[in-house]
């Protein structure tokens, strides 16, 4: 009964995770492709509200019809900003750190200013949840678990099974690797580090867009300023628990995920503890995805320190690193 | 050479100048392009707001009208000055190691908020009380940041994550502390903390600066002495030159980027205090901070690693953050002003490449130069 009891809440706690951090598992594996190319952005930030607030454009003002067109133009969106922020510091090599929290700050302001007309505007162009001739019924938290929207399965199932392949099997995914991790050694080869780099970077940032998509495409659905609240932040967080390898992104999401669930769930049931009112549970949990990121971080790190044997886990040689020929 | 670099070279082919690579980047004309970047990107924003129809002659008018029209907004600049400088010196400190802290919005909210807990609490004098407040908050700015300098130091830990993920902590922590355990029940409709009752004496001739307005500069100029005359400063630098070389040269370096990280915070938390004892400033909520830690990155940013540099550059920002405020009741939005400041943050990273170019006329002589030195610097086995 007991057991029982505690595995509906786990699985129902996870089940309400997997649509709350599919955003940060979209623009983890778009900052892991360019970082995997050795290109940081610091950018995912503006690229979710890029994505996000484009998204909402199409719907509201455009009349797309389809919640698939509709992110396609959010990922464009973001593509574009991708490409500016890819030509400063891919061809003319300026600070990745500087231009990144550039892009950062500057697509909060703009995507906040474009969609100031449109807050609390609610999306009724949504992705709709698969659920396979109503099997199970909505509030079973065995049919939270399995069924969400398609793009759901794509992030967490799609994307990183693919990234996989192409990085561990193909000889595409070894020159990726090459570029990040020895561009001079890519370059002699004949790898274009400067295209490779731009192409992964704009790819990457077009996947984060498509996260922001996602926020009010299914998730919130409606536009509101600052959407993407931390997630971008928490995004690049994943990708170094994960050590840069695509599946591991899939446990560090649903660790931020179930975090920010767990402060919904308490909210919506009044839980409170004996020491702390149900006020202040909420602000307390409402820190707990933040700090649960960065001891989450901190974890690889210090396993390698303490003497853990743990499967390369190392940032990529040349990340945030400008290649030129002319200077090595 | 990249392709936009080939494109570049094409197009300046026709022409009689060529770039050329600048084998030594002084600081000073660094600075000027940095400057020039940043100016750049001003105007482009300017020509944006023109074409989207919005008079930016007329914004920049009012802008200067708002600061120097008259002595309250001489003030309301010099009060925003003030955390944008102290934030500003954190984060200039922990670039001449090239250490990014940009979790100083964090520390700076960590060390208001200690401010605020021992003013509220405590009985006493009020010179005791002040120091007592700057005391914690320069503690708290310095502990805030302690767990990211740990990681950095000895884990090799990125540290721009680790300290940018607990500015967020740092907020929620403030907006608990305003509308929760410290709230001011009183006050039901105002969601802040109870307010504290005493402040620093007030400049002469001002009406609400502080005496706080010359802590930075004070840090600045010991900061700049540090790094002039001190053999800490010069080991510090050495760091941000070449760790590795630092290490080989018997630095403690790892010990070093602990100490100059905790420091950094203890700077921003300073400031948190700073802000805290101005006059009508006494109480902490949720907007308190105003997002001054990302005005003083920018701010360091523009300014290298200069300490007077920041000085300048932080009087400069902050007289633009206050126009900003003033224009936002004429219909420019908050908005607006953060996608300038990604834009200005932009225009001062290209104009930190273009410091390393120079264009020079070519003659004919230099033309069978340059081919053969491009010939030289084509790397072996990348040719056909």
């Amino acid at each position: 009964m007991i057991l029982a009891i505690i595995e509906n809440a786990f699985l129902s706690l996870i089940g309400s995770a997997i649509p709350a951090s599919a955003v940060v598992m979209l623009a983890a594996t778009g900052a892991m492709l360019g970082e995997r190319v050795g290109v940081l952005n610091l950018g995912q930030e503006g690229l979710i509200g890029i994505g996000a607030v484009y998204s909402v454009i199409a719907v509201l003002s455009w009349g797309v019809e389809s919640p698939w067109l509709a992110m396609l133009i959010g990922m464009i969106a973001a593509a574009v900003a991708g490409l500016i922020f890819a030509v400063c510091v891919v061809a003319f090599r300026a600070s990745q750190v500087l231009v990144g929290l550039a892009l950062a700050l500057g697509g909060i302001g703009l995507s906040n200013q474009l969609g100031v007309n449109r807050n609390g505007t609610p999306i009724q162009t949504l992705f709709r949840e698969v659920n396979p001739g109503g099997v199970l019924d909505d509030n079973d938290a065995v049919s939270a678990f399995f069924f969400h929207d398609p793009v759901v399965y794509i992030a967490y199932i799609g994307l990183p099974a693919v990234l996989w392949f192409v990085l561990f099997r193909t000889r595409h995914g070894m020159n990726m690797k090459a570029v990040g991790e020895n561009p001079a050694a890519a370059d002699a080869v004949g790898v274009s580090v400067t295209g490779w780099r731009i192409f992964y970077s704009v790819l990457g940032a077009a996947l984060t867009g498509a996260g922001g998509a996602y926020m009010v495409l299914s998730f919130t659905p409606t536009w509101s300023p600052d959407i993407a609240r931390g997630r971008g932040w928490v995004a690049l967080a994943v990708v170094i628990f994960a050590g840069w390898r695509p599946g591991w992104a899939v446990a560090g999401a649903l660790l931020y995920g179930s975090m920010i669930s767990l402060d919904t769930t308490a909210q919506a049931r009044g839980w409170g503890l004996p020491f702390m009112g149900a006020s202040d549970l909420s602000f307390f949990l409402s820190m707990l995805p933040y700090v649960v990121t960065l001891v989450a971080i901190l974890i690889p790190a210090g396993a390698v320190k303490l003497g853990r044997r743990v499967r390369s886990t190392a940032a990529p040689a040349a990340l945030a690193i400008p290649y030129s020929r002319e200077e090595r | 050479m990249t392709p936009l670099g080939s494109i570049a070279s094409a197009v300046l082919r026709v022409t009689p100048w060529r770039l050329e690579r600048r084998l030594e980047v002084e600081a000073r004309r660094a600075a000027l392009t940095r400057i020039g970047g940043a100016v750049g990107a001003m105007v482009l924003v300017g020509i944006v707001l023109l074409l989207t129809g919005r008079n930016a002659f007329w914004i920049f008018w009012q802008g200067l009208d708002a600061i120097f029209g008259r002595q309250r907004g001489i003030e309301g600049a010099a009060l925003r000055a003030i955390p944008i400088l102290m934030t500003a010196l954190g984060v200039a400190l922990s670039l001449r190691m090239k250490v990014w802290n940009i979790g100083s919005d964090g520390q700076f909210l960590m060390g208001a908020l200690a401010a605020v807990g021992v003013g509220i609490h405590m009985d006493g004098p009020a010179w005791l009380v002040l120091i007592a407040m700057a005391a914690a908050a320069t503690l708290a700015g310095a502990a805030w940041i302690l767990v990211p300098a740990l990681a950095r130091a000895y884990w090799d830990v990125n540290e721009i994550i680790t300290t940018l993920l607990l500015n967020f902590v740092a907020l929620q922590l403030v907006t608990w502390s305003a509308l929760g355990f410290w709230r001011d029940k009183e006050a039901a409709v105002i969601q802040s903390t109870r307010e504290v009752a005493h402040t620093l004496p007030g400049l002469p001739g001002a009406n609400s600066v502080t005496i706080a307005l010359l802590v930075p500069l004070v840090i600045a100029a010991a900061l700049w002495w540090v790094f002039r005359s001190t053999t800490i400063g010069y080991e510090i630098d050495t760091i941000g030159g070449n760790p590795r070389a630092a290490g080989y040269a018997g630095i403690a370096v790892r010990r070093r980027i602990l100490v100059v990280m905790l420091f950094t915070g203890a700077i921003a938390g300073l400031g948190g205090m700073l802000q805290l004892s101005a006059p009508g400033a006494q109480a902490m909520n949720a907007g308190f901070s105003a997002q001054f830690g990302l005005s003083g990155f920018i701010v360091a940013a523009l300014a290298g690693a200069s300490f007077w540099g920041v000085i300048g550059g932080g009087l400069f920002i902050a007289s633009m953050f206050y126009a900003g405020i003033v224009l936002q009741t004429k219909g420019l939005s908050v908005y607006i002003i953060f996608a300038i400041y990604g834009v200005i943050l932009t225009g001062i990273a290209l104009g930190e490449i273009a410091a390393r170019y120079r264009v020079v006329r070519r003659d004919a002589a230099d033309e069978s130069g340059a081919a053969a030195t491009e010939a030289a610097a084509a790397p072996q086995g990348a040719g056909p």
